[in-house]
């Protein structure tokens, strides 16, 4: 999620470094029609300049891919950026239609995380009731409302700040709340989520003692 | 379960809903195709029920507890529908708790693939719906009006998550300043509202980016005449990722034919009245996709 004046020339052309000519070809014709001032893809989203400011960008990248050897010396460059700032996560996923046919490649970049978040077993922490909450179109304040559970202690159980919250027994009968509310199992999820909080809190008694002697 | 929406009415989403559910039915696959147009209804015809016996509104009216004796039979095996036929007018949209309510009993349906066909617009009931899943998809035909909507339709539903994700109030209040398309302070894109939360807080910046990195959403284009309507897809994925910094993902085309309004008339899919037409082809391909991609939202939805 660079802005634009950040990106490298592989990534305005969207297509990757490993790219041959012709994809490169291919990837500068698509983002030149994307990017024209008319596109129907883009008129709405332009405003005053973008299109320009983009084409230009398009057009110094692709002078600079289409030629072996200003390639190749560009390369040597970002090698040392790639490492830099490019995280393995993020691939630039190489989207460019090859002839009338779409390119049948899905990317699997996080799909395998968002199943484990959806599933509703498994354990529990803040995150993945943020996601179910998120996911049943609710609010912090809709379920304190419904659980009469002040915000900041739902807050804070989303955070995980253990420190601030209760005394065990209120944070179990929190998170079972919390849970019901946005459909899941509530013991369940609170017998995950305390595991955690107990952890947590064993590890800072411990802290508290080794402090105090 | 794969909500389907568009922004726009009349691209074809209905259309595509009832072709990819009846095409994944005849892989053998249990489908349930979902008509959540409850002001709208027009999935039954689609799919050739021609007078639905119940319909959503019976759940959403509260006539009815258990969305399972709602399920109706199609003239496609392995193929059931749930109809939204016979609405209230004045009450057609169920209230918030009961939309909790009801997520959670879709969910819970028993089938391979639960398809959710929503309604033009976006309003917050049809948003909801296109929570269920970070990974909806999006119908959108080669004209600007659908195109334009699409947009509305993605950043709609993507600040509606952030505004979910965000943690302090102040940050809420920004993302709920920036839906407003003629905000005071300028944000016209989701890129540019990061920038602006990631200066004010940093820790919301990365929920930000979190919620960013999730949101996959899914689209087709319906209605396709010309290689440049075929490419119109990768644009609109391209002007996604670098104006929104949201990574869509392009599932297929399904293009222009004349089989496909008879199909419509004949209130059966095309999938089953002309199966060798183009636009059929196009479909199965669609469906083979969803098919591969869904082998992760099989181990997803298998626990349940």
């Amino acid at each position: 999620m660079k802005p634009l004046s950040e990106q490298n020339h592989y990534e305005i052309l969207e297509t990757r470094p490993t790219a041959t000519k012709a994809e490169i070809e291919r990837a500068y014709r698509l983002a030149l029609a994307t990017y024209a001032d008319d596109s129907l893809a883009g008129y709405s989203v332009f405003s005053d300049g973008d299109a320009a400011a983009l084409r230009e960008r398009i057009e110094m990248a692709y002078r600079i891919l289409s030629d072996g050897r200003m390639r190749s010396d560009y390369d040597a460059t970002l090698e040392i950026d790639r490492e830099a700032d490019l995280p393995p996560s993020e691939p630039s996923a190489p989207l460019v239609p090859v002839e009338g046919e779409l390119a049948e490649s899905t990317s699997p970049l996080e799909v395998a995380g968002a199943a484990h978040l959806d599933d509703e077993s498994g354990d529990f922490d803040g995150a993945r009731l943020r996601h179910f909450r998120i996911r049943g179109g609710l609010e912090i304040d809709d379920i304190s409302r419904v659980t009469k559970i002040s915000p900041t202690y739902l807050r804070y159980i989303e955070e995980e700040r253990f420190a601030d919250l209760p005394a065990p027994v209120y944070v179990r009968g929190f998170v079972t709340a919390y849970a019901n509310c946005v459909g899941l199992e509530g013991k369940y999820v609170a017998a995950s989520y305390m595991k955690r909080f107990d952890q947590d809190s064993r590890g800072r008694r411990k802290g508290r003692f080794f402090e105090s002697r | 379960m794969i909500p389907v929406g568009g922004g726009k009415g009349g691209v074809g989403k209905s259309f595509v809903v009832a072709n990819l559910s009846a095409s994944l039915s005849r892989m053998g696959h249990r489908v349930v195709a979902v008509d959540g147009d409850l002001e709208g209804a027009n999935l039954h015809t689609c799919v050739g029920v021609p007078r639905p016996r119940t319909s959503l509104a019976d759940f959403v009216a509260q006539r009815e507890e258990d969305l399972g004796k709602l399920i109706l039979d199609t003239p496609i095996r392995n193929l059931q529908l749930i109809a939204a036929t016979d609405g209230n007018f004045i009450a057609a949209q169920p209230t918030q708790s009961r939309r909790v309510h009801l997520m959670r009993a879709l969910r819970e349906l028993d089938a391979d693939f639960v398809f959710l066909d929503l309604g033009a617009g976006t309003h917050a009931a049809v948003m909801d719906y296109f929570m269920v899943s970070d990974e909806g998809v999006i119908v959108v035909a080669p004209e600007p009006t659908s195109v334009e909507n699409a947009y509305g339709f993605v950043r709609a539903a993507f600040y509606r998550r952030l505004r979910l994700a965000m943690a302090s109030h102040d940050m809420r209040k920004i993302v709920t300043i920036a839906m407003d398309q003629r905000n005071e302070r300028g944000i016209r894109t989701p890129l540019e509202l990061l920038r602006e939360i990631q200066t004010l807080d940093p820790s919301e910046g990365a929920r930000f980016v979190e919620t960013m990195r999730a949101f996959r959403p899914r689209l087709i284009v319906n209605d396709v005449r010309t290689a440049e309507d075929i490419k119109l897809g990768f644009s609109i994925q391209s002007v996604c990722r670098k104006f929104f910094g949201i990574e869509a993902e392009y599932l297929g085309y399904v293009n222009h034919d004349e089989s496909a309004r008879l199909s419509v008339r004949a209130r059966r899919p095309l999938i089953d009245v002309y199966p060798r037409s183009d636009a059929a082809i196009y479909i199965a391909r669609i469906a083979r996709k969803l098919l591969a991609n869904g082998a992760t939202g099989e181990s997803r939805e298998g626990s349940n």
